[in-house]
């Protein structure tokens, strides 16, 4: 029997499947049937990721940079280099080092790096490479709820009666979560997608509410609007559960039919049908895109406070759910990878829980909240960053590489050979995911643990075990016998983790936390008899600023990260069939492309392919026109994925550019 | 035809073990899931379990299978190439008919064409396969609806029905004949093979009952899908649910459509492998200079219902492209599997019919 299970690391569905190991290499792969979320099912990229595990393409060494040439070094030399270089940037005022972590590293791996920055070199600068974005969502429903990830469950959309999708291309992001939403609604559950570009799951959807940029928000409000006027509200559901709605009800009366059909460029009666259908429906889950597509705190908390309004938080079948693109997105943030927070979103700067860390670790740790590192690489002013300690760069999601020429001292440490190794100092190789063992957590707080399948190909260490290295030859003995051992520490020391072990996990297919007493074997979803306290509604700005052209530049290009992140993504170069498939695009048009809906295209006078200039107050690029109805008219579409259009056309605007995916540029399009 | 007891029907996998790497049903311990794969230990074999998940394909012809290492010398201008041919038979046990069928229509394509596929020849050739009769059927399943089961006529070295206590025998071939005559068995009779047929067909009976999953009625949409007579519209509104996953590709027992992927090892070494790929891929079909045939979604669509369902595309196979197993319904994301698209296209016609009323 050559097939050994475990769990996809693509994105943050966290599909199971089974690994073929044969001959000291992974062979194989095939589906899990009984996986409580994925049922069998895989995407592009999970039926093929035996073509990512057997690559060669590894970094098989540890290198240290001398006199502008990598030389192979021993683990012990590199790790004694690395220490001196990095004790030399952290002194007290701690503004020069800074940790970026990696959303794939598995929550044990992640763990311990945040130990070795905080506990051994008492730096809490530590941060994801990829973009806070989840941090937004996670704010929004801590504070309303207490949970700070998804308040739905997966295995419950088959008994959900509405399912909302705000502005995520769902199917080719999560594909196997868009496949069960797909699945409820073709057994009856009504679909509605809201988005300002006309994606698959629109095409899939009973309604497609078709939005200008950045007018999402405000739909969402008009739902609350006719649900208020229809009296389609639970009052029981809200007194009992909720509070502070006041001033939410207040904004959403105030808003006015025609400046909202002017502002999203929708029908009227297209909202109303929505909103009554919502209002209706027993049970609603929402579902959007949480991390580098994300959305900003201000949207996040309409969604929030629509569904909360509805009753559709706590109950069967209900849950806001913000999804995670990358595998390990949720369990970073679960294990401390914040300037400002320590495992299961405990607060750096709570006293007792400082105290509580310190005491354990046996050691002092610094109180203050450390910076993120993005703005180290930025802004001078809160301090410019001349030391960064890397964990497998990705450049689909990272911002910066060449920010990072600017770095004095740069240890990088990963699996895979990348483009940016380089820049480093020192490198320290570390297995890959089925060299060890690891947990994953998913976007619904699954906790999924999987086992090694084989022995490291190259004589590299476990990465747990190198920091446990780094640690040991700072002057600190960390005891772990097995990543096993790191789990039961993360356990005691997270009230939300207290009830798992690896005893638990394996043999099952994960653990949802808060898994505690009173949760022994997890909790699906946020549940209103079990809360503590009432739902909170989320404050708003009351905003709906809406961008619009003007004369000179009548067109509101609007920019795609999501998608693209997969054709740039490091591990994915590795593959052959997903990259031929995520390079589908980009051979048909290698210098990039804007998407122009057909109506503006005919008044332009410009087909499939013909060469346009764009030009912005800021900025100005010839591209190709890509003919599309996947646009509105008056909205243009870039993707994120061509270098030359990064480089030129966005780095231009970087001044204004804040939130990337709500980013809408004025643009005028001219005939070349 | 021979009988076996019951308690010693995995003396022939013994047997067998002794030429051969043996191959059959298993349960993966901790998922539960079944397999079929290599075998171990001769009591992890479960004769009885429901059709495995993955198709017995994978065996002679692998998810991923390396074919050739080769170095090239940029100095010399000489190459050096080692083929990699896997040494040591295989025996596949309990092999069930639909995927016993579907072997055999990948026989066609990879022996019975022009060009003779070396690896594939030489994983086959050597093979030894024991089917099973499945005397019931399981959710899935739609055999009955594709010609393909719910037992083998022909293809086997030898066949095993169950008949309570014991198991029927039958040789199917000289190397069948030569291996049972290394065993001792009793001879059956005229009754045992009267007893095989009653057990047919009561499997038969049981499909409305048990296998509810997959119905399908092939033989009334291969005519429209040979015609294609099938509006555009439909076709994309299968296309529309695809989600691009290959999976219906590489579960199917008949299909074969594979990729070539050449990596570099240490130093000047490479590696060639032979990898599944997918027809429902956009990348499949696209040619050097960006042609592509089949770009939009629906013209794969059309093109897989097109390969397991036509007449011209049988009479390749001699045989029905789909062989009834029901995998592809269920690791579809789209929930656009072969039975479902079937009972689609019959409902599109009846539609079509009463529009004319």
């Amino acid at each position: 029997m050559n097939y050994k299970p475990g769990i996809c690391t693509f994105c943050g569905t966290g599909c199971g499947h089974l690994l073929k190991v044969t001959n000291g290499q992974i062979n194989g792969v095939f589906p899990s049937q009984n996986h409580p979320v994925s049922k069998g099912r895989l995407c592009v990229r999970g039926w093929n990721i035996h073509e990512l595990l057997n690559t060669r393409a590894r970094i098989t060494t540890p290198l240290i940079k001398k006199n502008d040439k990598f030389e192979k070094a021993t683990y012990d030399e590199a790790i004694s280099y690395l220490i001196e270089k990095l004790l030399e940037y952290s002194d007290s005022t701690a503004k020069e080092l800074g940790f970026l972590a990696s959303p794939r590293s598995s929550n044990e791996e992640n763990y311990l790096f945040m130990k070795l920055a905080r506990a051994v070199f008492k730096n809490n600068n530590i941060s994801l490479i990829s973009d806070t974005g989840h941090r937004n969502s996670l704010n929004v429903l801590e504070k309303g709820t207490g949970m700070a990830g998804m308040l739905g469950s997966l295995e419950e959309i088959s008994k959900c009666e509405f399912i909302l999708v705000v502005g995520m291309d769902i199917t080719e992001l999560n594909p196997i979560i868009g496949s069960e939403i797909h699945l409820a609604a073709k057994r009856g559950a009504t679909l509605v997608t809201i988005d300002r570009r006309k994606t698959e799951i629109a095409e899939l959807s009973d309604k497609f509410l078709f939005v200008r940029p950045a007018s999402g928000k405000l739909a969402l409000s008009a739902f609350a609007k006719v649900l208020l006027e229809e009296n389609l509200i639970d009052t029981d559901y809200l007194k009992k559960f909720t509070e502070g709605h006041s001033e939410y009800i207040e904004l959403v009366k105030s808003l006015d039919y025609k400046d909202i059909i002017t502002k999203t460029g929708c029908n009227i009666d297209d909202i109303k049908e929505i909103a009554r259908e919502f209002g209706k429906a027993k049970s609603g889950m929402a579902f959007f895109p949480s991390g580098i597509s994300g959305f900003d705190k201000d949207t996040i908390s309409h969604i929030f406070n629509l569904f909360l309004l509805s009753g559709k938080i706590g109950r069967e079948g209900c849950g806001v759910n913000p999804l995670t693109g990358i595998n390990n997105l949720q369990g970073s943030c679960d294990m401390g990878i914040a300037p400002d927070l320590l495992t299961g979103f405990q607060r750096l700067n709570d006293n007792e829980i400082l105290t509580k860390f310190s005491k354990y670790w046996n050691t002092e740790l610094n109180p203050i909240l450390g910076i993120p590192v993005y703005d180290m690489l930025y802004e001078n002013i809160r301090g410019f960053s001349k030391a960064i300690v890397l964990v497998d760069f990705d450049e689909g999601v990272a911002r910066g590489a060449h920010q990072m020429e600017k770095v004095e001292f740069i240890a990088y440490i990963g699996t895979y050979e990348n483009e940016v190794t380089h820049l480093a100092n020192v490198v320290l190789p570390t297995a890959s995911y089925v060299e060890c063992d690891g947990t994953f957590t998913n976007a619904e707080r699954r906790v999924q643990l999987t086992e090694k399948k084989l022995e490291p190909k190259y004589d590299v260490l476990p990465a747990w075990k190198l920091y446990a290295k780094i640690a040991e030859k700072s002057g600190m003995k960390w005891n772990y016998e097995s990543p096993s051992d790191i789990m039961k520490e993360i356990a005691d020391l997270t009230p939300s983790y207290s009830g798992i072990s690896y005893d638990k996990l394996r043999n099952s297919y994960g653990i949802q936390w808060p898994c505690d007493k009173d949760h022994p074997d997890g909790t699906r979803r946020i549940d209103i008899k079990n809360s503590k306290s009432k739902y909170k509604f989320a404050a708003l700005t009351g905003k709906f600023k809406t961008p619009s052209g003007s004369e000179d530049f009548p067109y509101l290009l609007i920019i795609g990260r999501a998608l693209d992140y997969w054709q740039k993504n490091n591990i994915m170069k590795h593959t052959f069939i997903p990259l031929r498939e995520y390079n589908a695009t980009l051979l048909l048009y290698p210098e990039g492309y804007i998407e122009i809906s057909s109506e503006d295209a005919k008044e332009l006078q410009v087909r499939d392919y013909s060469p346009v200039r764009v030009k912005s107050p800021y900025g100005v690029m010839e591209t190709k026109a890509m003919v599309s109805d996947r646009v509105k008219p008056d909205t243009v579409y870039v993707p994120y994925f061509v270098q030359k259009m990064i480089t030129e056309f966005l780095f231009q605007h970087r001044e204004i550019m804040h939130y990337r995916e709500l980013d809408v540029i004025p643009v005028k399009i001219i005939k070349v | 035809m021979y009988l076996i007891e019951k308690n010693r029907v995995l003396d022939i996998a013994v047997e067998l073990r002794k030429d051969y790497d043996l191959f059959g049903p298993i349960i993966e311990p901790s998922t539960k899931q079944v397999f079929f794969d290599s075998i171990d230990e001769i009591n992890e074999i479960r004769l009885s379990a429901p059709i495995p998940s993955n198709p017995p394909k994978l065996i002679f012809f692998p998810q991923m299978e390396k074919i050739i290492s080769y170095k090239y010398d940029k100095v010399s201008k000489n190459v050096e190439i080692e083929p990699v041919f896997n040494e040591r038979a295989r025996a596949l046990f309990g092999i069930r008919s639909c995927d016993l069928m579907g072997t055999q229509c990948l026989d066609r394509f990879f022996l019975g064409g022009e060009f003779v596929d070396e690896y594939y020849r030489n994983h086959r050739k050597k093979m030894f396969i024991v089917t099973n009769t499945c005397i019931k059927p399981f959710k899935q399943c739609l055999c009955v609806c594709t010609d393909s089961g719910p037992y083998a006529r022909e293809g086997y070295d030898l066949n095993l029905t169950e008949l309570g206590e014991y198991y029927l025998v039958e040789v199917g071939s000289e190397k069948g004949n030569a291996l049972i005559n290394r065993m001792s068995l009793k001879k059956a009779g005229k009754e045992h093979d009267n007893e095989k047929i009653k057990k047919i067909n009561e499997s038969i009976g049981l499909f409305d009952k048990i296998a509810v999953d997959s119905k399908a009625w092939i033989s009334r949409v291969v005519n429209r899908v040979t015609t294609g007579l099938l509006e555009e519209e439909f076709w994309e509104s299968i296309g529309k649910q695809c989600f691009e996953c290959g999976a219906c590709s590489f579960v199917c027992p008949s299909c074969s459509c594979f990729n070539i992927e050449d990596v570099r090892t240490d130093g000047s070494g490479h590696e060639r492998f032979r990898c599944w790929d997918s027809c429902s891929y956009e990348g499949y079909s696209r040619m050097a200079g960006g042609h592509n045939p089949r770009k939009p979604i629906e013209d794969r669509r059309n093109k897989r219902f097109f390969c397991k369902l036509s007449y011209s595309q049988s009479k390749k196979y001699l045989r029905p492209g789909c062989v009834g197993c029901g995998r592809c319904a269920w690791v579809c994301p789209g929930d656009i599997g072969l039975p479902i698209v079937t009972e689609s296209i019959r409902r599109e016609f009846h539609k079509k019919a009463d529009s004319y009323e």
